[in-house]
């Protein structure tokens, strides 16, 4: 499917409102695919379940009960449901953008899109805003309003300081007692064998893993035609650099960070989607949507 | 290799612009915000030095360019020597140096002397050529290397009475010099007076490919006396009367008595003495003393004399004539016209003049050309015959004063000058109305004396278009109250009002009398003639423009000056010796005319050795004393080469730094 069809990040930056822009962006990239992926509201059967108590009495097929006289409950693929949570990198550094789209605002896009996508399939849906320690968090929830906390939440968030997997990580483990889906949007500016090890412990709770890694194009390729003093965003550090530099070796330097983090993450088991600020969206919602019904 | 302009160097300064803009001036960064530098390492901190090194090549080239426009206008130049022979032949000029003071005893044999021993030392491949010189340069033959030839040419120098100018003779030497296609080598042999020098020295810079000897001719004393020059009148009226001054001047001399005489046609009229101071002047005054009737052959002469006698005289000429006659042609009723134009006549000048008065009924035997000048004083008619006589008279050299009144208004034309009398302006003598004289040619002779004319009351004027007139007086409502025709060879006045005090107060104005006067003068010609002149001046035989007249001309020799068709047409001619000039005019008139050596000759003190150095040194360097030249050296200028490289320079410094100084996205 040629990528043109989908609006260009720039084109979406002048959206205003993150619920009008999640739903240009899914009701767009859904009417593309081929299969419906609104399992939600399908009447495509999945499979029987022997009832258990407690079970709603509406899902029983009284036809199957009536011929064999034991109830058994019919389920549908819009009935799978799961669980979303985000991961939003709110880092200084995620503040960074060489054309009119910042990391963080790709990140608020995509974090919308996604939730839109989890609301409409009555997943519920939840967010963890950190940078060096939790700075906002969201139960993730299938209730009425749910979406427009998600957005609002998404709308306020602010860059904060350095990044630090570790202490917001511990912190927020306890509240993903429940296996679902997570989804941690940053830019990785720290050691992909640190991240995996704080990353990894999730998934032995049986959520289902997968790191956006948000790089602006100028980060994997800055291009600097004459020396100028580079200023880090984080640590305010300066530091001249030369053009021969960004042009020989930082390229095989950030070339390597992203696939040491792509081969460590396979590795262990979760799932690893590079994404450039100046592409559009759709990569990162086939992603999360072929993962999403891996669980199903 | 040297500069012609070395003081340009001190735009040398301007180095110092690149030199702090690259080098001293502190460098500052644009910091650019970075997401982080995680991938980035301190080791690459070097890159301001970095760059400081690739800034280099255009610190270079920029150094590079301002120092080559600097050399290109200090004038670099290459001094290359040149054989002597690859540009042509080498051209010897001996110049030898015929002025007045060249008259001293021995000067010319040893100038000749010392000219004979150049020639003698020429080499085969030379050639030579012999000029003389004092106001003007004279080629005695082409170049040659035939000895006997220049050695003619050298013998034919006669000093004359001219002055000489080194600036006129450098002049010359680069006409020459350009002409001779090869290098040139003068030989001035000349007693170089001080006075000969211009007054700017750089008159005296030697052209191109010319080499100076100079060869200071010393007769040893310099000190000489000198009648330096006579005040006397040119022309001396009927009672022969005249005083005159002459003033003797010592050059260089102790203080001494000086007694001086003053001779008319040889004969010795008065001696006096004076006291010269030491180097000074003294004045002597002589007569009154008598003049003989007719052109006098005058002079004043130190008596004794000193070693150099050709300037212990003065020639002058002095005239003494009958009075000039003027006839005046009036109305018979009109008498007060000749009474006020006759007493404002005798008033001024009562010898030199004699009116005639005329009616125009006693005109018939009556010929303009026995007087100085006629005067229509509003004459209504004149008789035909007269009238063409009267024509002729003035397109001869004649002179015609009209004043046009009522009556001559009458006729419609003016005599001879031609133009129509347009109308009467008339302002009403009993009303006390009048016109007053609004401007004037106050350089023209007859205006000059007359006090601009001013308060005299013009009760009647008549309007006159006369075509080629010049206008010399205008009344306040603009019209023309006096002009001057030239026709031929002489001219007319035209008074557009009469001379009888009824349509003007004129006469009855004390300018009257200067304006009678000065008119008459003028209208003669009596003022014109000099008593002596310079000798080299010009002197002026009929305006410009002018043809006609015959005027013969005789130089002191008794020769004649001009061929035929030259005593018809040539405007004048140059006093070229001292002595009696004499003219004879168709008129029968003669004019004698007293030519003097200019007396800055008089002063033999020389230029000094340092001077004549320095003169050298405007030209080539050349070889001493005369000797064969072995080769010759030229400047080579090279300032263009410089501006072009200065030019490429430049374009290098475009190219690198449109390269370098590229305003690039990232770095903004």
């Amino acid at each position: 499917m040629p990528e043109q069809r989908y609006l260009d990040p720039e084109i979406l930056a002048g959206i205003s409102g993150l619920d009008l822009l999640a739903k240009t962006v899914v009701e767009g990239f859904i009417a593309g695919l081929h299969r419906s992926p609104d399992f939600g509201f399908s009447q495509e059967f999945a499979e029987y379940r022997a009832y258990t108590e407690g079970d709603d009495l509406r899902h029983v097929d009284w036809n199957v009960f009536a011929r064999t006289e034991r109830c058994y409950l019919k389920r549908y693929r819009g009935e799978t449901n799961t669980r979303l949570t985000l991961l939003v990198d709110a880092s200084a550094s995620m503040g960074y953008g060489s054309h009119r789209l910042t990391k963080l605002e790709y990140a608020r896009f995509l974090a919308a899109s996604l939730f839109y996508i989890a609301h409409r399939q009555r997943d519920a849906a939840g967010l963890i805003v950190f940078d060096d320690e939790v700075r906002n968090h969201l139960h993730p929830s299938s209730r009425h309003g749910q979406l427009m906390r998600l957005l609002h939440a998404l709308e306020r968030i602010e860059l904060g300081e350095r990044t630090d997997f570790e202490r917001p990580f511990l912190h927020f483990q306890q509240f993903l007692f429940r296996p679902g889906i997570v989804a941690v949007i940053s830019d990785f500016y720290e050691d992909p064998q640190k991240v995996v090890k704080t990353i990894e412990p999730l998934r032995f709770r049986g959520n289902e893993l997968i790191l956006f890694h948000v790089l602006d194009p100028a980060e994997i390729k800055p291009g600097f035609r004459q020396p100028v003093l580079l200023v880090d965003m984080e640590s305010k550090d300066s530091m001249e650099v030369s053009p021969e530099y960004t042009e020989r070796e930082y390229p095989a330097r950030i070339d390597a960070h992203i696939e040491d983090l792509s081969s460590r993450a396979k590795r262990a088991g979760l799932d690893y989607c590079l994404l450039d600020t100046s592409r559009p969206l759709d990569h990162a919602l086939r992603e999360y949507l072929v993962l999403r019904q891996g669980r199903m | 290799m040297g500069l012609l302009s070395p003081w340009f160097l001190a735009g040398l300064a301007a180095l110092a612009l690149p030199v702090y803009f690259h080098l001293l001036r502190k460098h500052k960064s644009t910091p650019v915000p970075f997401s982080s530098l995680m991938f980035f390492e301190r080791r690459q901190q070097s890159s301001i030095q970095h760059r400081r090194l690739q800034y280099l090549l255009l610190f270079s080239l920029r150094t590079l360019l301002l120092l080559l426009l600097v050399l290109a206008f200090a004038g670099p130049y290459l001094v290359t020597t040149q054989a002597a022979s690859s540009g042509g032949r080498r051209l010897i000029l001996v110049a030898i140096d015929n002025s007045f003071s060249m008259r001293r005893d021995g000067l010319m044999e040893e100038a000749r002397r010392q000219a004979r021993s150049i020639i003698g030392g020429l080499r085969p491949a030379d050639r030579a050529q012999v000029i003389s010189f004092n106001r003007q340069v004279s080629l005695l033959g082409d170049p040659t290397s035939d000895q006997a030839e220049l050695r003619a040419a050298i013998e034919s120098i006669r000093p004359g009475d001219s002055r000489s100018s080194l600036s006129d003779l450098v002049r010359a030497l680069g006409s020459m010099a350009r002409s001779a296609g090869g290098p040139v080598e003068v030989h001035i042999l000349s007693d170089f007076q001080k006075t000969s020098m211009p007054s700017g020295f750089a008159e005296l810079a030697l052209p191109a490919g010319v080499t100076l000897v100079p060869h200071p001719l010393e007769a040893g004393k310099i000190s000489n006396w000198a009648v330096e020059s006579v005040v006397a009148p040119a022309r001396v009226d009927d009672r022969g009367k005249a005083k005159i001054t002459a003033t003797v001047a010592g050059f260089h001399t102790e203080a001494a008595d000086i007694r001086a005489s003053l001779l008319i046609n040889g004969k010795v009229i008065e001696s006096k003495v004076g006291a010269v101071p030491a180097g000074g002047r003294a004045v002597l005054s002589f007569g009154p003393v008598d003049v003989p009737h007719g052109a006098n052959r005058c002079e004043v002469r130190i008596d004794g004399g000193d070693s150099f006698p050709a300037d212990d005289r003065f020639l002058f000429a002095m005239e003494r004539s009958d009075p000039v006659r003027i006839l005046l042609v009036h109305e018979g009723r009109d008498t007060r016209s000749p009474n006020y134009f006759r007493t404002a006549l005798e008033a001024a000048s009562e010898a030199t003049f004699r009116l005639e008065t005329r009616t125009p009924q006693e005109l018939s035997a009556v010929s303009p050309a026995s007087f100085g000048f006629v005067v229509l004083a509003n004459v209504s008619s004149l008789p035909k015959d007269f009238e063409g006589t009267l024509e002729r008279y003035v397109r001869e050299g004649g002179a015609l004063l009209v004043a046009v009144g009522p009556s001559a208004a009458a006729r419609g034309t003016i005599p001879v000058a031609g133009g129509a009398v347009q109308e009467s302006r008339y302002a009403s003598r009993q009303g006390e109305r009048f016109l007053l004289v609004d401007w004037v040619d106050g350089a023209h002779p007859s205006i000059e004396s007359a006090n601009r004319w001013e308060g005299i009351k013009f009760y009647q004027v008549f309007r006159t278009e006369i075509e080629g007139a010049r206008l010399l007086a205008r009344l306040s409502d603009q019209t023309p109250v006096f002009l001057e025709k030239p026709v031929g060879e002489g001219r007319v006045l035209v008074l557009a009002s009469t001379l009888d005090n009824i349509s003007n107060d004129f006469p009855l104005h004390a300018s009257f009398v200067p304006f009678v006067e000065k008119t008459a003068r003028y209208l003669t010609g009596l003022d014109e003639t000099p008593g002596s002149l310079t000798v080299d001046a010009f002197y002026p035989l009929r305006r410009v423009g002018g043809r006609g007249g015959v005027a013969e001309v005789f130089d002191p020799q008794g020769r004649r000056l001009l061929d035929l068709a030259e005593t018809t047409s040539a405007p004048g001619f140059i006093v070229a010796s001292e002595g009696f000039y004499e003219v004879r005019r168709s008129n029968g008139r003669r004019e004698l005319i007293a030519a003097n050596a200019d007396r800055r000759e008089s002063d033999f003190e020389m230029i000094a050795a340092e001077t004549l150095k320095l003169w050298q040194g405007t030209g080539e360097p050349s070889a001493q004393g005369g000797g064969a030249l072995p080769s010759q050296t030229r400047r080579r200028p090279l300032w263009w080469p410089v501006l072009l490289a200065a030019l490429l320079a430049a374009l290098a410094e475009s190219v690198v730094a449109a390269r370098y100084l590229t305003v690039s996205k990232e770095g903004a």
